[in-house]
This record gives structure tokens, C-alpha cells and sequence, in this order.
């Protein structure tokens, strides 16, 4: 292919999702922020803990999404939504570093609110929160970065131009959902 | 035996994440310091969800893209003569020009309507361009290096990238966008 046509689907590409993921945050930023706000209301421990919980779902499925593009440009994964051994494995991973990375912020969060004087709940309903959260939402979002990356194979565009920035964008929402999930869970 | 191994994606992962939402703990609570001066001005706070978006969607697309083209070989891990390598940026420069410049437009138009004048409407309008693209550039600069870096270390670009950069990108656009307030002065 010449240079000038990757360049251009790349833009095209790339562009028509960052458009749609700008507006969507644009709009979603203030409910984002009402949500935050309403979050932290309900628990002391919860505002430190929030911000490191969203990032780390972008983070998870953004690797997620970005190992996919590649093993789909490779040929290790099939552009079909059927269980093959690399999806298994792939998905896998998430899913326990999920479980591991949310534990971990949870005792973080403690500990800095601890050293730091913030008043929280207990080390362990935080932690619970956290985990319960962090698996939930990334149930979720990696069946989602699977579809979406193999669909976006499958219809000719290049799913590393797509699936991160559309997940990075639906995750905000998904996990701060599933915080207020777990809040009740464990509240 | 797969290509990826579980062990492997979890010892790569592990460490940078949990930097990662470090990073983001010691934020929240620096923030919460230093938003006292951005929240007088609703306008700068209404700018930092979208900066921080874009700012790290399009350097996920470029660090997806890369760690993909450094896997399928049609990327090396070094700075000179690299055409897929320019033409990747230069996508992703033309992307942030195309996405800044329609966000600006949106901000000069909430401005206006919101009561400001002409001049400073268009003002505050420059200013966040020009707040977006040094801090995409610093930003785009860090994908590049890091998926090198990543990958001649034998660690999987895909792993690494994305956490480390996204983490940088919200540094850099807040940074970036507290600056042009300075700078303006209001």
C-alpha cells in the first residue's frame, strides 16, 4: 500500500473515534464528576481510591486491546469470536491482574489515607470494593475489547486505531458503575 | 504451548500497573492541592477531561500501532531512517491537529456564549491549542521512546506502553494547561 493512503486511513480512522470519545467525554465529564463527587459522599476512603481504580481498568484494557491488535496483525489470533487457546490465555491474564492490581490499590488507598490522616472505612471493605469493582468491570470491558477489536478486524479497519480509545472512553463509564455496584454490595 | 504466556503478561504487567495507580493515588491528592486555583475558573476545568482523553487516545492508537509494527518487524527500535515509524507520527500529529482544533472551535463557542468577549474567547481558544500540542508532543514523544525502549529490552511493548504513557499524558495536560493559564493570566 503507499505511504500516503496508511497515513490517510490511519487519520480517518483514528480521527472519527476521537471525535465521537472527545464528545462523549466532554459531555460525560461533568456526570463523571457528579458521580465522583456523590461516590466519595458515600465512603470516607473512596475519593483517594477512585482515581487509581479507573486507571488501572484504562490501563488493563488498553494493554488487553493493543496485545490483540497485535495478534491479530500477526495471525495468532483468528479475526472470529470463538475461544482459541492466545484468546483464552489473553483474557486470562486480565482478569487475574484485575483481581491482584484492584487488591493491591485497595491496601494502597488504606495505607495512604492512613499515613496522610484522610478518614476511611475499614482496610478491609475498602479492599473488598476495590476487588469486587475491579473483577466486575473487567468481566465486562474484556469481552467487550475481544468484540470490539474483532469486529473492527473483520471490517477492514485496524482494531489499534479503534478498540483503545473506544474502551478507554466506555471503561470511565462501566467502572464507575461498577464502584457504585460494589459500594452497595459491600455497604 | 501459545505465543502469550499468562506469566509472562502478569510479571510485565504487574510492576507497571501498580506504579501506574501509584502514580495516580499521589495525584488525586495533589490535585485536590493544586485544583483549587483551576476550579475559580470553569472554563480550564471543563478542558482537562477532554485534553487528558485525547491527549492519551491518541497515544494509545500510536503505542498499539507501534508495539504491533515492532512485533511484525516493519518497525525497528531505533530513530533514523524509519518511514513506517514517520508515517505513524505524522498520522498521529495531523489526528491531534484535526481533534485539538475542533475542541478549541467548541471552547471559543462555550466561551462566547458564556459572556466573554470576542478577544478573549478567541484567546482562550489559542491557549488550549497550543496547551494540547506541547503536551501532545511531549507526550507522543514518550510512546516512542518507551515502545523502543521496551522492545530492545525484550519486554512486550503492548504491556508496557499504554500504562506508562496514559500516565504521563494526564501529568503533561494539566501541566500543560495550568502553564497557559499562567501564562495568560487571569
Amino acid at each position: 500500500m503507499p505511504r500516503g493512503m496508511r497515513i490517510r486511513a490511519i487519520v480517518i480512522q483514528g480521527l472519527s473515534i476521537l471525535l465521537l470519545c472527545a464528545l462523549v467525554e466532554l459531555c460525560a465529564g461533568n456526570v463523571f464528576e457528579g458521580m465522583k463527587e456523590s461516590l466519595t459522599m458515600a465512603l470516607p476512603g473512596l475519593i483517594v481510591m477512585v482515581p487509581p481504580l479507573l486507571d488501572l481498568r484504562g490501563n488493563i484494557n488498553g494493554a488487553l486491546a493493543s496485545r490483540l491488535g497485535t495478534a491479530l496483525h500477526t495471525g495468532v489470533i483468528e479475526p472470529k469470536l470463538s475461544m482459541s487457546a492466545e484468546l483464552k490465555v489473553n483474557l486470562a491474564s486480565s482478569l487475574i491482574l484485575s483481581f491482584l492490581a484492584s487488591a493491591t490499590i485497595g491496601i494502597f488507598s488504606f495505607a495512604a489515607s492512613a499515613l496522610l490522616g484522610v478518614k476511611t472505612i475499614g482496610v478491609i471493605s475498602l479492599v473488598l470494593v476495590a476487588i469486587i469493582a475491579g473483577v466486575i468491570s473487567g468481566i465486562i470491558l474484556a469481552v467487550l475489547t475481544v468484540a470490539v477489536a474483532v469486529f473492527s478486524y473483520m471490517r477492514g479497519w485496524d482494531p489499534d486505531n479503534v478498540t483503545a480509545p473506544l474502551m478507554a472512553t466506555i471503561g470511565d463509564l462501566v467502572t464507575m458503575l461498577c464502584i457504585f455496584l460494589a459500594v452497595l454490595l459491600v455497604g | 504451548m501459545t505465543v502469550y504466556r499468562i506469566k509472562q503478561i502478569l510479571l510485565e504487567s504487574y510492576p507497571v500497573l501498580v506504579l501506574c495507580a501509584t502514580v495516580s493515588l499521589a495525584a488525586g491528592f495533589l490535585l485536590d492541592a493544586s485544583t483549587a486555583e483551576i476550579r475559580r475558573l470553569p472554563l480550564i476545568l471543563m478542558m482537562v477531561p477532554p485534553i487528558n482523553g485525547i491527549n492519551n487516545n491518541i497515544c494509545s492508537i500510536l503505542g498499539a500501532r507501534l508495539a504491533s509494527a515492532l512485533h511484525m518487524g516493519t518497525v525497528e527500535p531505533r530513530f533514523k531512517r524509519q518511514r513506517v515509524l514517520s508515517g505513524n507520527i505524522h498520522a498521529s500529529w495531523l489526528m491531534s491537529m484535526g481533534v485539538f482544533w475542533f475542541m478549541g472551535a467548541i471552547f471559543f463557542a462555550i466561551a462566547y456564549m458564556s459572556g466573554l468577549g470576542f478577544g478573549s474567547s478567541l484567546m482562550w481558544m489559542f491557549g488550549f491549542f497550543f496547551a494540547s500540542m506541547i503536551a501532545i508532543a511531549v507526550t507522543m514523544l514518550c510512546t516512542v521512546v518507551l515502545a523502543f525502549v521496551s522492545f530492545a529490552r525484550g519486554l512486550d511493548p503492548d504491556n508496557v506502553v499504554i500504562p506508562v504513557v496514559t500516565s504521563i499524558g494526564d501529568i503533561s495536560g494539566v501541566a500543560c494547561l495550568l502553564i497557559m493559564v499562567k501564562i495568560i493570566g487571569v
